[in-house]
């Protein structure tokens, strides 16, 4: 099967307008696990929180490909594909938890919690008979390892020798936004998760979509969480791979913001209120004083500070037209019981029954459904300007979803000559 | 209590389980709101956060104003995939009754079906409820949905 785009399909060289088949080319999804997933990136694997204690293990994925990471005895984290060296069995089959080596169910291959084999029931054969030839070698059979680094309490992981030490990969941007939320020890409060029938991109667009943020969701724009009329921006690194957009809430009054909604025709009428506002409740906790905060660090993961509600989220490409997205919320390991159960209270925002979140999987699928049968035309990506790829300090803009796609470009091999970088 | 005491009681926590399932499939808000007591509580708890000791849930109303802000916002503000509803529900398994309140577990499945009239499985779980029996009148105190499908389609805007 070819890939059905090449570079001088950009219609325009700036990325201001996005082919529809980049969603739904099968061919281009199995070149992006290759050029992306396993490209010269760092993907985050998890936290560190999650695996305190030698031998804890979790499973995730890097595109499609199932990953363990693991501590091991001396305290050191690894992490290998899950896919036995024998017969490509997958060797740990539960979601999370405690092991001193792993062994495949298939065949009892044996291996360390590092990922080297070390067990292979009946090497020499039985009675005398059968067994591995002399000429195995089992140091040659362990699984697949991945790359680990660890910065400020994140895993990340790399099938590439190419990618640059952590430091630079993330930029300075990333390392003072992302650091600034795992600036104090963490505790991970739980998991939430969603299954989306839409391309992965398409979340990477979402998250870097400015302008989407209190028209979609309607509860941002009510509750002066993100509105268009706040003091905000969306910024990226010096590549544009990686994103922020960034809120003060308070920085507008509720009466006009409530104008500039009406004036522009999305809502004139009452506003709703709540009994209890503590979910809409800043406790300011970070000494820029930023409200809401929703990065993205290329190539799969998300963090977020939405008030107080913190979390990193994964993304898992599940073929060309689903994901799933896993939410991994935390609090700081030295939060009181109040601020535990203000967290807890704020995650009815986020997640698949976020007040301020359930939207956006039905706002990509609909994309999907739609974007199927016309392959051969564009979306239009003009919000905040065209040409250049740069900084913008509001969040009328979709400047940074050109961002995404210049990286993109440059790591799948689609990018046009002369375009915007 | 005797047999037919036991009996009747089944019954009405029976039939009220099955009706406050109902009202959300009917989206009669207002009667699954009265389903709760004024001291109620509703959690919506993936399954994999209870094995692993977490408290974090998809929807957590820790008190009815609360819950009534759930809905207000889902009628109100949250946009979703329009589609019908049908929870099926289990017998209910009266586990125990202390000072008045019953311990009460019923399994569920629901059939999420689009306006194009396409049917899917959309969840399994189980309700853990705790309730109130005063008068011949049943109210949840609380409601833990244990979501064993906690990787969910889409969204999930109507609560289960």
């Amino acid at each position: 099967m070819s890939i059905s785009i090449g570079a001088q399909d950009w219609p325009h060289k700036d990325y201001s307008r996005v082919p529809f088949r980049l969603y739904h080319d099968e061919a281009l999804y199995q070149r992006e696990q290759k050029n992306v997933f396993r490209g010269p990136v760092w993907s985050v694997l998890g936290l560190e929180a999650e695996i305190p204690k030698p031998g804890d293990y979790r499973l995730t994925h890097v595109g499609e490909e199932s990953v363990v990471y693991v501590r091991d005895a001396q305290g050191e984290i690894r992490a290998f594909v899950n896919r036995c060296a024998h017969r490509g069995a997958e060797v740990v089959r539960f979601p999370a938890g405690n092991a001193e080596d792993f062994t495949c169910i298939y065949h009892a291959w044996n291996y360390s919690l590092a990922g080297d084999l070390q067990g292979v029931p009946f090497r020499r054969g039985a009675n005398g008979k059968g067994g591995m030839p002399a000429s195995f070698d089992i140091k040659q059979h362990g699984l697949l390892k991945l790359r680990v680094t660890v910065w400020n309490g994140v895993i990340f992981g790399s099938f590439s020798g190419d990618a640059e030490p952590i430091e630079a990969y993330l930029g300075p941007l990333m390392r003072d936004h992302v650091g600034e939320l795992l600036s104090r020890p963490i505790k991970i409060l739980g998991y939430q998760r969603q299954r989306v029938k839409a391309n992965w991109k398409l979340y990477h667009e979402n998250i870097r979509d400015a302008y989407h943020g209190s028209l979609l969701h309607e509860f941002n724009r009510t509750f002066g969480m993100s509105r268009l009329t706040q003091v905000a921006g969306g910024h990226m690194d010096s590549q544009h791979r990686h994103s922020i957009l960034f809120q003060y809430a308070g920085s507008d009054s509720d009466e006009e913001a409530r104008k500039a909604y009406a004036e522009n025709g999305v809502q004139s009428g009452n506003y709703m209120t709540l009994n209890d506002y503590a979910m809409a409740t800043h406790t300011k906790e970070n000494p820029r004083g930023i409200s809401t905060r929703i990065i993205s660090v290329f190539p799969n993961a998300f963090f977020h500070q939405i008030y107080n509600s913190l979390a990193m989220r994964k993304i898992r490409p599940l073929g060309h037209g689903e994901f799933e997205l896993v939410w991994t919320l935390f609090g700081y390991a030295d939060d009181d019981e109040a601020m535990t159960r203000h967290r807890i209270n704020q995650a009815n925002m986020v997640g698949p029954a976020g007040l301020i979140s359930m939207e956006d999987g039905e706002a990509l699928e609909m994309v999907q459904r739609s974007t199927a049968p016309r392959q051969d035309i564009s979306g239009v990506v003009e919000m905040g300007g065209v040409g250049a790829i740069r900084d913008l300090d509001t969040r009328a803009q979709e400047v940074t979803i050109r961002g995404f796609w210049a990286y993109y470009s440059r790591l799948m091999g689609l990018e046009r000559e002369g375009a915007e970088r | 209590m005797n047999m037919k005491d036991s009996q009747g009681m089944d019954t009405l926590i029976s039939r009220f389980v099955l009706d406050s399932a109902m009202a959300l499939d009917r989206e009669d808000f207002d009667h699954w709101l009265d389903c709760f007591a004024d001291d109620g509580r509703y959690v919506v708890m993936p399954r994999e956060n209870r094995a692993q000791g977490y408290d974090l849930a998809l929807m957590y109303c820790d008190t009815k104003p609360v819950l009534q802000d759930r809905i207000s916002v889902l009628r109100h503000a949250s946009k979703f995939n329009p589609h019908y509803d049908r929870h099926i529900i289990s017998a209910s398994l009266v586990r125990g009754m202390e000072a008045g309140i019953a311990t009460v577990e019923t399994n569920f499945l629901v059939v999420q079906t689009t306006l194009t009239g396409v049917s899917n499985l959309f969840c399994a779980g189980g309700y853990e409820d705790r309730i109130r029996v005063q008068d011949g009148k049943a109210r949840l105190v609380e409601r833990i949905v244990l979501l064993d499908s906690f990787s969910v389609p889409n969204c999930l805007a109507i609560p289960l």
